[in-house]
């Protein structure tokens, strides 16, 4: 036994040297540079050791709060959506006997496209008076905003890009889950006297639950490190009324090079993922997430 | 440099290889020095560039330039020349750089001093040269000029602007009267272009972004003004359509050449564009005069454009400014204005056919509206103000904040950014 465990231990260790080099050691590395003042463009201030100056910095910096608040609302708008877009989509395909391959294709088609073209597609679609939404906007006889030029209604086409994409991920991951749910199940409910309500809430649901969980957690944990969306479509603006905090890192880090304080973002960004990803796992359930996964 | 190099690797075994070839370079003197330049390199500039580092080499035999060709946007330009300059890379060695960049290159150490070299200062616009200076010393020279300019249709109106007030009457009459529907458009989405327009507001009504001695002056009256202008041109007047808010230069000119626009703010580029009739329905119907003025200040055009500086660590220095005085003599000037549209930094050649000929607008129109260019402030953290000063103006023409609230909140921004990098007068002691 002994042996055998350290046999186990001596050939899992170079895949555990290697998520060490580019997992962890960079994670830590990370953190050691958020605890200095290091500015590329002013060399002449050094690199000095500051504690936690980068981390005050950002937490009393209002546009800090506002990148937070900014993900946050992306994040609970999309997610939502998503979730419930995807389980009506799933639903309904799982419905078709046959061609459902086919339909589950052309489900995944908007997935398929690269981000930048979605959000830029989108962004044409509600740029200038001549763009579409405008145009039927106006033949309804409503005054449509200026898009992007309005701190409120510049959410609804970002929204709409994010939905549009990321729908049909999260479906074909509920359509799994639906298909993994034994039918005889709902056969018993059809003799036993339940409608499809009754079905939907009883068998449905709760059987689907570990694929919800999963689509949950995949699309809050990529919802809030969102980023290529909202650069491509508005660039955070107007202002900075839709920055999300991983688009005041990257100014942070790759535009202003402020390589500490940029530092100190992404360990923020880091720590919360990761809180958020261990408390949806014990609130809904480890062996949900571990084992049923279809 | 090489055996440098080798003994800080740690390549022991090739170090006898290296010391011997560079001996053998030396004893025979016939190495020519390399020198290579990195900049813009797309379409007519690239052609040009090309002749003239040509005819420079057919000049100087000893001398090979080999062109590094760099991203086309001035921001990821800079981006890649902060990456190598403070990795104290010795190449490229000589930069084309956007105006605003020189103090920031300059204080960082990373380019030449030019004193040494007592270029011909006087012989250049003398805005263009102090935008070069940092803590009294010249770091790079002028190489061609961006002026913003208001572009005009001559079918609509008899005379320019005499000032801002007078602006904004003929282009509601353009819209009320002629059915234009935009009176005036400019660069107003979050970037750079949108505080070179704000930089003219605001010398417009006589404020400033840094007084003399380097304190933010961006709370004042004046700035208020200024911004108030701009956003009740959206909001209030409705001569400025709010979809400038997302729009960049190409944009706006796009809805000029249309015929959309009684007024326009641009760059010289737009000129020669505008004037090609298979894609312009104003060609012919259109000139340029300076940005007005308003009360208490004075017409003022943002200048931009570019620099030509020498990387600290370049190993032949002398080689390098022998190239940069070529490309800025007269004669090369003039072909780049005569390809490109560029124009030259150089008084002198406003009075001469050669630059008449090569350029759309009159020189001495481009000379009148080039005197009264301003150039952004001089700091080692322009690009970070910028970014400061943007947020504000953005948030304010999107009605997410007032005028005087936003300037001040952007001020004591600056200040303290100023005062944290150890840029503001009372502590600047370099």
């Amino acid at each position: 036994m002994r042996n055998e465990a350290r046999l186990g231990w001596a050939l899992t260790l170079p895949a555990l040297a290697a998520i060490a080099m580019v997992a962890v050691f960079p994670i830590f590395w990370t953190a050691w540079e958020s605890l200095h003042f290091h500015d590329l463009r002013m060399p002449w201030l050094g690199r000095p050791f500051v504690g936690m100056a980068n981390y005050v910095e950002a937490v009393s910096s209002e546009r800090f709060w506002g990148a937070m608040a900014h993900t946050a609302v992306f994040t609970a708008a999309t997610v939502t959506l998503e979730l419930a877009g995807g389980l009506v989509l799933a639903l309904i395909v799982d419905r078709f006997s046959r061609g459902r391959d086919l339909v589950r294709t052309a489900v995944l088609l908007p997935w398929a496209i690269p981000t930048v073209v979605v959000a830029l597609v989108w962004r044409f679609l509600f740029e200038s008076p001549a763009g579409i939404v405008n145009g039927v906007l106006l033949r309804l006889g409503m005054s449509p905003p200026t898009w992007f030029a309005d701190a409120t209604a510049v959410w609804v086409p970002l929204i709409l890009a994010d939905v549009w994409k990321m729908t049909p991920f999260v479906a074909v991951l509920l359509l799994a889950g639906l298909q993994n749910i034994d039918r005889s199940l709902y056969e018993a409910a059809r003799i036993d006297g339940a409608g499809w309500g009754r079905q939907l809430t009883d068998i449905t649901l709760p059987l689907l639950r570990p694929a919800l969980l999963v689509a949950f957690i995949f699309r809050s944990l990529d919802a809030f490190r969102v980023f290529d969306v909202i650069y491509v479509m508005t660039g955070g603006g107007p202002g900075t009324a839709t920055e999300p905090i991983a688009l005041l890192t990257f100014s942070s880090l790759l535009q202003n090079l402020r390589f500490g304080f940029g530092a100190a973002l992404s360990v923020i960004v880091f720590v919360v993922s990761f809180i958020f990803a261990a408390a949806c796992i014990r609130v809904l359930g480890r062996d949900a997430l571990m084992e049923r996964v279809p | 440099m090489m055996v440098n190099a080798a003994k800080r690797s740690g390549w022991m075994e090739i170090l006898p290889l290296v010391v011997a070839l560079s001996a053998i370079g030396c004893g025979v003197g016939q190495d020519p020095h390399v020198l290579t330049f990195a900049g813009s390199a797309v379409g007519s500039e690239a052609e040009a560039l090309r002749r003239q580092l040509d005819r420079f080499q057919a000049v100087h035999p000893s001398i090979r330039v080999e062109l590094r060709a760099t991203p086309d946007a001035s921001d990821q330009r800079h981006q890649l020349y902060v990456q190598w300059l403070n990795a104290q890379a010795p190449d490229p060695d000589v930069l084309q750089l956007d105006v605003v960049s020189t103090s920031e290159f300059a204080a960082a150490g990373w380019i030449l001093n030019f004193d040494q070299f007592h270029a011909p200062t006087a012989d250049f616009f003398p805005a263009t040269i102090a935008a070069n200076r940092w803590n009294g010393s010249l770091y790079a020279l002028p190489w061609f000029i961006d002026v913003g300019m208001l572009y005009w249709r001559t079918d609509l109106m008899a005379h320019p602007p005499v000032d801002i007030d007078d602006l904004e009457r003929l282009a509601a009459h353009a819209r009320d009267e002629h059915g234009v529907p935009y009176g005036l458009v400019w660069q107003g989405a979050r970037y750079e272009g949108l505080v070179t327009v704000f930089l003219e507001y605001l010398g417009a009504f006589g404020g400033r972004i840094l007084d003399e001695e380097g304190r933010v002056v961006l709370d004042s009256n004046a700035a208020v003004t200024a911004l108030t202008t701009m956003r009740d041109e959206i909001a209030v007047d409705r001569i400025v359509p709010p979809a400038v808010l997302t729009w960049q230069e190409e944009q706006v000119r796009f809805a000029f050449q249309n015929g959309q626009a009684a007024f326009m703010r641009n760059w010289p580029y737009a000129y020669g564009l505008l004037m090609d009739a298979s894609q312009s329905r104003v060609a012919g119907r259109f000139a340029v005069a300076s940005m007005p003025g308003g009360a208490g200040g004075a017409p003022t055009s943002a200048l931009g454009g570019s620099v030509l500086a020498i990387n600290a660590h370049s190993g032949d220095r002398e080689a390098a400014y022998l190239l940069i005085d070529y490309l800025l003599q007269p004669e090369q000037l003039l072909e780049r204005a005569r390809l490109v549209g560029q124009y030259p930094p150089r008084p002198s050649l406003y009075e001469t056919q050669a630059l008449a000929e090569a350029l759309t607008i009159a020189p001495g129109e481009a000379r009148r509206i080039i005197e009264r260019a301003v150039a952004r402030p001089v700091t080692p953290v322009y690009t970070e103000l910028s970014e400061i000063l943007q947020i504000a103006l953005h948030r304010t023409l999107t009605n997410q904040q007032e005028p005087r609230a936003a300037l001040e909140g952007a001020a004591s921004s600056m200040q303290a950014l100023l005062d944290k990098v150890g840029l503001s007068p009372a502590v600047h002691e370099k």
